[in-house]
């Protein structure tokens, strides 16, 4: 046992787990940091690579072979399933107690990075938060951490990606505790911050402190606010038009009858012409959209609304087809170019009024479209002041993502990253009902102390056993095989009871009720409450291999429920 | 002062699994020597109060009541004695001259019993019918009695009880216990003798002290 290996029993880290905390934070958010630096760095080099090609028309084909080989990788080489890894990084969080396959660490990295570079339409960030938080969980499991403590690493690692890949410390912060945790507590939020501070340190190192967007001081005026509000409306149109296309592209591609790999090569084809014509569909776009927070963008109205409605096909195209990435950078290209086609709208309508500059509106496109996509204000207000460093924009900005998330909600209840998770039941946020028995399984809910009594018994014998047990309910076995065949419940016999006549002549086979709904041990709380609810049960018995093992009631579950509540959700 | 993983989930009340999964989930404060898992006692009272959770430890001295007799009608109509004649024409009569024979009352305890007794024979006879009564108290007596006591009292004339079936009470057997528990598992064994037709028509020829006893035990352990 190497003592370096279990930093618990550090004399120093016995006194509190927090320090702990604090100082393995530190750790993964560099680590993290270093993973997206390393990503955007491959990126950046691989589009200049290939551009030297991009000019002559068989270029379509390039993202073609990208998404094909990403599709390939994480199909045949990692074997893990294909997308952009938030939702299982989420479900990882709240079901296994943050536990991540070591090889997530670098698959999602790799993938994206071949999807991306290669011209595909979508973000790294979620394979970078992916990427984080597996080398979260997996240091935590490497010093032999516990549940609570490995979740707080993956956060950190989320927090530490997301900052170092934006430069933006507090939204890498309010990511990780809105999207990924999805709970604030003390323990969490001090390491968190320090991996996001620690990310933000090795992308200053790596990449110079340079904002990723640069800054821009803006004046804002009444009727700039006043029009914000339309840009709110735009963006979550754009949102649902973005989420209907990818869940309608998903759909056709799951259609198509061929392997994984090919279908990811005709999305990228396709998104291959869409880019011959409008580049600026390809790749994540930070460059385009720092050019159109600039106030630079030089193609006029009609182009912008068209290459709106290209990249979100494009997108829908790269992601829904089988490539690998995520969606947070193309929700920065659309948003931006919603916001630039509202601002010359505007214009155009209104010639004469005193408008701000066209990037402003870029910016309030964006908070909204991440805002209505990821169904996360608080990150995008924060990610928006962050990166533009301006304090200006903050009025417009939270009416922005505030209408939009709203808007976006009502039409769709749950967001991107979460749709997938509560359509399969596996959304467990802490502290909720779901969570709390998702974590209680039927074995610590069993009550064994009920009487078994044999099938062949008469009345009077078993009146004899009811007048010492304590128990209603009596599972019934058959003598020879000792395998369950029903219940008798003390109801059944009240009929009988008072007759002694009937003591020898009723067998205890012949009352009880032989079509019982049973249990499994190892089965899902949720379930089996719903079938005691749709059945009107109060108790059921737990059956195993036909052996009656114990019984679970509402009773048993109420008290134990309400410990686990207790023990979850008070810090 | 240290615990162990099945100490706590006792004192906890919960099953073992479910403390181990919250050591897993680091829910519980929790240290290690060696393999073990060990818990402080303090640090776990401050936890669970914290999450308003109740922490007791487990009583060992678990109290056994160990009755050195077995409680039956034999032991308890033994202890109580078997009395022959007692005089009175009335209930109240035959009450007062059947409490004077109990030999481990005092003065003031029979005079206690019997104002008891016939509180509780106010509100309902206790002729239980076939010429058989069963007085006691509503509540166990405030004496502390080492054991519970049936006192049979044959009566000189048969006394009008009010009893369900009409009939004229030739006997009575008073029920002492110590707690209700005892009186009502009491109850249940003499209701069951009384029932027998062949038992009430041999206590109508007055049997002695040793052939009564003899017949309560044989009729007790075909129970």
């Amino acid at each position: 046992m190497k003592p370096w290996r279990y930093p618990a029993r550090w004399a120093l880290f016995k006194m509190d787990d927090r320090l702990l905390m604090m100082f393995i934070g530190a750790i993964v958010g560099t680590c993290s940091g270093f993973a997206a630096a390393v990503l955007n760095h491959s990126l950046l080099f691989l589009l200049e690579w290939l551009s030297q090609w991009r000019q002559h028309w068989w270029a379509f084909i390039l993202p073609a072979i990208g998404a094909a080989l990403s599709s390939l990788f994480l199909e045949k080489v990692v074997k893990e399933g294909a997308g952009h890894g938030v939702p299982e990084v989420i479900y990882s969080v709240s079901r296994y107690g943050g536990l991540i396959r070591l090889r997530s660490t670098f698959s999602r990295l790799i993938s994206s990075c071949l999807t991306i570079g290669s011209g595909g339409s979508a973000g790294p960030e979620a394979p970078v938060v992916m990427s984080g938080s597996a080398i979260g969980s997996n240091i935590a499991r490497f010093f032999s951490l516990n549940d609570r403590q490995r979740v707080t690493l993956v956060g950190c690692g989320a927090a530490g990606a997301i900052s170092s890949i934006f430069n933006a410390p507090i939204a890498g912060i309010v990511f990780t505790v809105e999207v990924i945790l999805g709970e604030w507590t003390a323990l969490n939020i001090i390491p968190i911050a320090i991996a996001a501070v620690a990310g933000t340190e090795i992308s200053r190192a790596l990449q110079g402190n340079q904002i990723v967007f640069s800054h821009k001081v803006f004046t804002i005026d009444m009727g700039d606010i006043l029009a914000s509000i339309g840009v709110a409306v735009f963006t979550a149109a754009a949102s649902i038009l973005l989420t209907h296309g990818l869940r309608s592209m998903h759909k056709v591609s799951g259609k198509v009858r061929a392997p994984m790999w090919i279908r990811a090569a005709i999305g990228g084809s396709m998104v291959g012409i869409i880019g011959f014509f409008l580049p600026v569909v390809l790749g994540e776009g930070y460059h385009s959209v720092h050019t159109m927070i600039e106030g630079n963008f030089s193609p006029g109205l009609a182009f912008v609304a068209l290459a709106c409605f290209a990249k979100i096909l494009a997108t829908s195209m790269t992601l829904g087809w089988g490539g690998s990435g995520g969606i947070f950078a193309p929700c920065l290209v659309i948003g931006s170019l919603v916001g630039l086609t509202y601002h010359r709208t505007l214009v155009m309508l209104w010639p004469y009024a005193d408008w701000v500059n066209e990037g402003c509106f870029a910016l309030l496109g964006m908070a909204g479209l991440i805002s209505g996509m990821l169904q996360a204000p608080l990150t995008g207000i924060f990610l928006i002041v962050e990166i533009t460093g301006g304090y200006a924009v903050i009025l417009p900005l939270i009416i922005v993502s505030a209408i939009s998330a709203t808007l976006c909600h009502y039409i769709e209840p749950s967001s991107f990253y979460l749709k997938e998770l509560v359509d399969r039941g596996h959304l467990l946020r802490p502290g909720t009902d779901a969570r709390v028995l998702s974590d209680l399984n039927i074995k610590e809910l069993l009550e064994t102390d009920c009487v078994c009594v044999s099938q062949n018994m008469s009345l009077r014998d078993f009146v004899k056993i009811v007048e010492t047990s304590r128990r209603n309910y009596f599972p019934v076995e058959n003598d020879a095989t000792g395998e369950f065949v029903g219940m008798l419940h003390l109801d059944d016999i009240r009929p009988y009871l008072f007759n002694r006549m009937l003591y020898d002549a009723v067998l205890v086979g012949q009352i009880m009720n032989p079509h019982v709904e049973t249990v499994l041990p190892d089965e899902d709380l949720t379930k089996v409450l719903r079938k005691m609810d749709s059945q009107r049960l109060f108790s059921m018995p737990v059956v195993v291999n036909n052996r009656f093992v114990g019984m679970i009631s509402k009773a048993t579950l109420l008290d134990k429920y309400r410990k686990e509540l207790m023990v979850q959700t008070t810090f | 002062m240290k615990l162990t993983i099945n100490e706590v989930a006792q004192c906890l009340d919960v099953p073992l699994s479910t403390v181990e999964r919250w050591i897993r989930q680091g829910r519980i404060p929790v240290g290690k020597s060696g393999g073990e898992c060990v818990f402080q006692k303090p640090i776990l009272e401050v936890w669970a109060k914290k999450h308003n959770l109740s922490f007791m430890l487990p009583d060992k001295k678990v109290k056994k009541i160990q009755e050195d007799k077995p409680v039956n009608l034999f032991n308890a109509m033994a202890f109580g004695g078997i009395y022959y004649g007692i005089k009175g024409n009335s209930v109240s009569e035959a009450l007062e001259s059947a409490v004077k024979h109990i030999a481990f009352l005092d003065q003031d305890g029979q005079e206690t019993l019997l104002g008891k007794l016939l509180e509780r024979e106010e509100m309902a006879s206790t002729g239980i019918g076939r010429g058989i009564a069963i007085p006691h108290p509503r509540t166990p007596l405030d004496k502390t009695m080492e054991e519970p006591a049936i006192i049979t009292c044959f009566l000189e004339h048969p006394v009008d009880y009010q009893a369900v079936d009409g009939l004229t009470v030739f006997v009575m057997f008073i029920l002492l216990s110590q707690s209700v528990k005892v009186h009502l598992h009491l109850l249940s064994r003499l209701a069951f003798c009384v029932r027998d037709a062949s038992f009430v028509d041999f206590l109508k020829g007055f049997p002695n002290h040793e052939k009564l006893l003899e017949k309560v035990e044989n009729l007790e352990n075909a129970l």
